[in-house]
């Protein structure tokens, strides 16, 4: 039988640079200031106390190993392994650190990850191959996901004001929080009356591609206690699940639900012992690469039936001071998207939220919460819940 | 005898106006309008239509021979025929040729085809011509020139539609047109001086000896299907040989689709065809440093192939292209950045060749469930190795779609205008396939929207030509 996760690993120290674009600074110097706050934040010298570091990143595709961040930390020595799971890495990343700790293989270890598209050559959104055939289409990531919407229109009656209304919420929640990268307020106007993307997503359905690192510290609750006293959260579960990068070949694809968060969110639920996450959890940040997956990730993630993503953004469900916020942070639409960051971003907001030390957009009396990645095709989900110990 | 036993053709989708090209450039216009290829289209890919809309109700298998001809190929060293052979779902064992170097190339692989069958080398032969030509821009040529393709299946067959009756030639080493190893586009000296000496001499001297020999009266012929390099020239060939230009000329097809090359006088002889009732025959003479002349005469069965293919009813299925600037930009007279996709790999290309071109998917023993792409294992039950290729329909309807304004060929990358629609298809025999559109307006794409695959240029890459299958709606007045 598989062992839980649940509670056996504890976040102590987060860092997140400011997320946008940074011209004067490599990854590397990025990671620097991630890892170094988080360490900071945990009471713990990096050189000294850190037995293992994980790190996400995406770009350049491959051959980065884990050099991408022990050569900016000059963290020799050590074992330091590069993880890609597409836009779920940064989560990615976290999950192997936490099962190395709770494997007591490690005492502490860290998890970071970054992103620097500036020094890519790339601009704007992003532009990927999806089927890595020459015969087969490529395309860009949001035409991964705009034929979802289109099916949500069909089949639910959905509209391009509800998906609008998504982009609407988190850019005020977004302007709010210290980190963001686009921190303005916007109307459903801004979002109809912008630039198609890939339609009906216009260019404010969309996240940005842009560019930060973040870091998370964990250790074994025990240590925890030593090095923080009760400033800690911990993990409840975290989840991983890869479907296929074909989902439209795939006989009955319906384009209504993401097989893999529905998978990923199964097996993080079940291993926090969360069986009506709607009640039992406080608040979630999820993957709004798009406004589109926003909705059908409240769905996915069993927050609503299928069909009722809409409602909840129309009713204001999800708003900070709603029933269920979702993305109180302002998620990727004022964060951006930097891939390997992204996650762990996420699981350190889930930190900060039940610590309570989410300034501007601290969801009120938030115990615990789940982070959501999802990454290429909608094939590949990361699920994470974090809370108060206990 | 070698008879044809069935005809297609392929016109593009696209229509220039020549108002618009004169009005663009401040020249005369020609009047009426070219048809023009796509983007994504060249001589091989509209080989391949023309090859598809002749080979219908004919089993591929059967074709024992692919001639292909055009002075248009996409590549300079490297066979079309073999190509076109492969995407038809032709045998392996085939004899494939290029034909090439002359405007009398698609005429030359007819006579070649023939004479094969006649020997008993050969049962049936498949032959194509197809020419997209490259004009230079401000040139008549840019006006005269038009895109297609035509298909004629020969064979020894016991039921031809149509008799071969005979052949004759004529060599004649006159100027042009001529296009050296580094040209772009085709040069003439001067059109007066190949019209004159060449094309007014050659022709009735070919066809005046084909007569003469079969003691066969102009008059006795009902439509005379001759290549002609514009509508004047063309009519100007009817008076030496004593035919009635008004009844007995087959139209040139100058005022809606322009002169497609090697492709033109057999595309005149499938419009004859389309029309010629039983025991009539047709004269078909190409030009080109000479002239070749057939003799067919239609049998009983030319009935029997009549609404049987799109041939020429391509020509009123048609788009305009708005203006002069994106004619240029769709023949890539400029350079609008057509994307190249850094991760494409000729190898893989070449791996998979067996599927992607004659579109195979597959079918999973266990659970019955049809896929494509064809992998080793099911993405329905997982099963392993243990599956067919199945030929896949080539109709369809939308199941979702997007307009893609990032990222696509066929637009210009990133440019916010031109986006490339992608619809996931169910396709007739249920597999679905998630494709890029194309001979489309974005208004045309819905939820239900009927579409047929075409073959196309996807994208270019280290130098190389990658081809597969597109969807576009279905073409109208078809």
């Amino acid at each position: 039988m598989p062992e839980s996760l649940r509670d056996k690993v504890a976040v102590i120290g987060t860092g997140i640079t400011k997320f946008g674009e940074h011209w004067e600074e490599d990854a590397g110097d990025l990671i620097v200031d991630a890892v170094n706050d988080a360490c900071k934040e945990a009471n713990i010298d990096l050189r000294k106390d850190t037995d293992a570091l994980w790190v996400s990143t995406l770009y350049d595709w491959s051959g980065m190993s884990g050099w991408a961040a022990a050569e900016p930390l000059k963290l020799f020595g050590k074992p330091v392994t590069r993880v890609e799971n597409q836009c779920a890495s940064g989560m990615d990343a976290v999950r192997n650190a936490a099962y190395a700790v709770a494997a007591h293989r490690y005492d502490i270890v860290i998890a970071c990850g970054v992103e620097k598209v500036l020094d890519q050559g790339g601009r704007g959104l992003s532009q990927e191959i999806l089927y890595w055939h020459p015969s087969l289409p490529w395309q860009s990531a949001p035409a991964y996901f705009a034929p979802c919407a289109i099916r949500a229109f069909k089949e639910w009656g959905w509209t391009r004001e509800d998906l609008a209304k998504v982009a609407v919420k988190n850019h005020q929640n977004g302007a709010k929080h210290p980190k963001a990268h686009f921190r303005r307020e916007i109307t459903i106007e801004t979002v109809l009356n912008a630039p198609m993307i890939s339609y009906p997503l216009t260019l404010f359905d969309c996240c940005a591609l842009s560019e930060g690192a973040a870091a998370v510290v964990l250790t074994r609750p025990e240590i925890a206690k030593r090095l923080v006293g009760d400033k800690y959260a911990t993990i409840k579960g975290m989840a991983l699940a890869v479907e296929t990068q074909w989902p439209y070949f795939k006989p009955g694809w319906t384009g209504l639900s993401f097989a893999a968060t529905v998978r990923a969110a199964e097996d993080a639920y079940k291993e926090a012992g969360i069986t009506n996450p709607r009640k039992e959890l406080d608040f979630g940040i999820v993957h709004d690469c798009f406004t589109i997956t926003e909705l059908m990730t409240y769905q996915d993630m069993k927050l609503c039936k299928p069909g009722e993503g809409a409602e909840l953004i129309r009713a204001g469900v999800t708003a900070i001071d709603g029933d269920f916020p979702i993305n109180p942070d302002g998620g990727l639409k004022c964060f951006g998207h930097p891939v390997g960051a992204t996650g762990v971003r996420m699981i350190a907001e889930l930190t900060k939220q039940v610590l309570g030390r989410a300034e501007g957009c601290q969801v009120k009396d938030a115990k615990m919460g789940f982070a959501h990645n999802l990454g290429g095709p909608q094939a590949i989900a990361a699920v994470g819940i974090v809370g108060r110990p206990g | 005898m070698a008879g044809i036993l069935s005809y297609g053709a392929y016109i593009p989708m696209w229509r220039m106006s020549r108002d618009e090209i004169a009005k663009s450039i401040g020249s005369a216009s020609l009047g009426g309008e070219r048809a023009v290829v796509s983007w994504d289209e060249d001589s091989l890919t509209m080989g391949v239509e023309a090859g598809l809309d002749c080979l219908t109700g004919f089993q591929p298998k059967e074709i024992d021979g692919l001639y292909f001809a055009t002075v248009s190929s996409p590549f300079k060293e490297k066979q079309s025929a073999s190509l076109v052979a492969s995407i038809l779902d032709l045998r392996k064992d085939i004899f494939t040729f290029d034909f090439t170097g002359s405007l009398r190339a698609g005429t030359l692989a007819v006579k070649s085809a023939s004479d094969a069958i006649k020997a008993g080398t050969m049962k049936k032969v498949l032959v194509i011509a197809a020419d997209a030509r490259k004009a230079q821009p401000r040139s008549d040529a840019e006006q005269t020139f038009g895109d297609g393709a035509v298909a004629l299946l020969l064979g020894e067959g016991k039921d031809p539609i149509a008799e071969i009756e005979d052949f004759s030639t004529i060599i004649d080493p006159i100027p042009g047109p001529w296009r050296r190893e580094e040209d772009l586009y085709p040069k003439v000296f001067d059109g007066r001086l190949d019209t004159r000496y060449g094309l007014l001499k050659d022709i009735p001297q070919a066809v005046g000896n084909l007569l003469k020999k079969h003691s066969i009266q102009a008059k006795d012929i009902s439509k005379f299907a001759f290549y002609g390099p514009d509508a004047r020239s063309h009519t100007a060939i009817a008076a030496p040989l004593k035919i009635d230009a008004k009844s007995q000329m087959q139209d040139l097809l100058f005022k809606s689709v322009g002169v497609t090359g090697t492709a033109h006088c057999l595309l005149l002889l499938v419009a004859a065809m389309e029309q010629a009732k039983a025991n009539e025959r047709i004269v078909c003479a190409s030009y080109g440093e000479g002239s070749d002349a057939l003799l067919i005469k239609a049998t009983d069965k030319v009935e029997q192939a009549k609404g049987k293919h799109k041939g020429t009813k391509y020509i009123a299925s048609k788009k305009m292209i708005s203006s002069y600037g994106r004619f240029l930009a769709i023949k890539k007279e400029i350079d609008v950045g057509w994307p190249e996709w850094e991760k494409s790999s000729v190898v893989k290309y070449w791996r998979d060749e067996s599927w992607l071109l004659p579109l195979y998917g597959m079918k999973c023993n266990k659970c019955g469930a049809l896929q494509y792409p064809v992998r080793r294992v099911c993405t329905n039950c997982g099963e392993k190795d243990n599956n067919v290729k199945v030929k896949l329909a080539r109709k369809g309807k939308v199941f979702t779609f997007t307009h893609d304004y990032l990222l696509g060929p066929g637009n210009f990358t990133g440019d916010g205008i031109n986006p490339t629609s992608r619809v996931l298809i169910d396709l007739e025999d249920g597999c679905r396939i998630w494709m890029e559109m194309t001979d489309h307006e974005i208004e045309e794409v819905n939820i239900g929207t009927s579409v047929e695959l075409t073959f196309r240029l996807l994208h270019q890459k280290s130098d190389f030509l990658f081809y597969g299958w597109r969807a576009r709606p279905v073409r109208q007045s078809i």
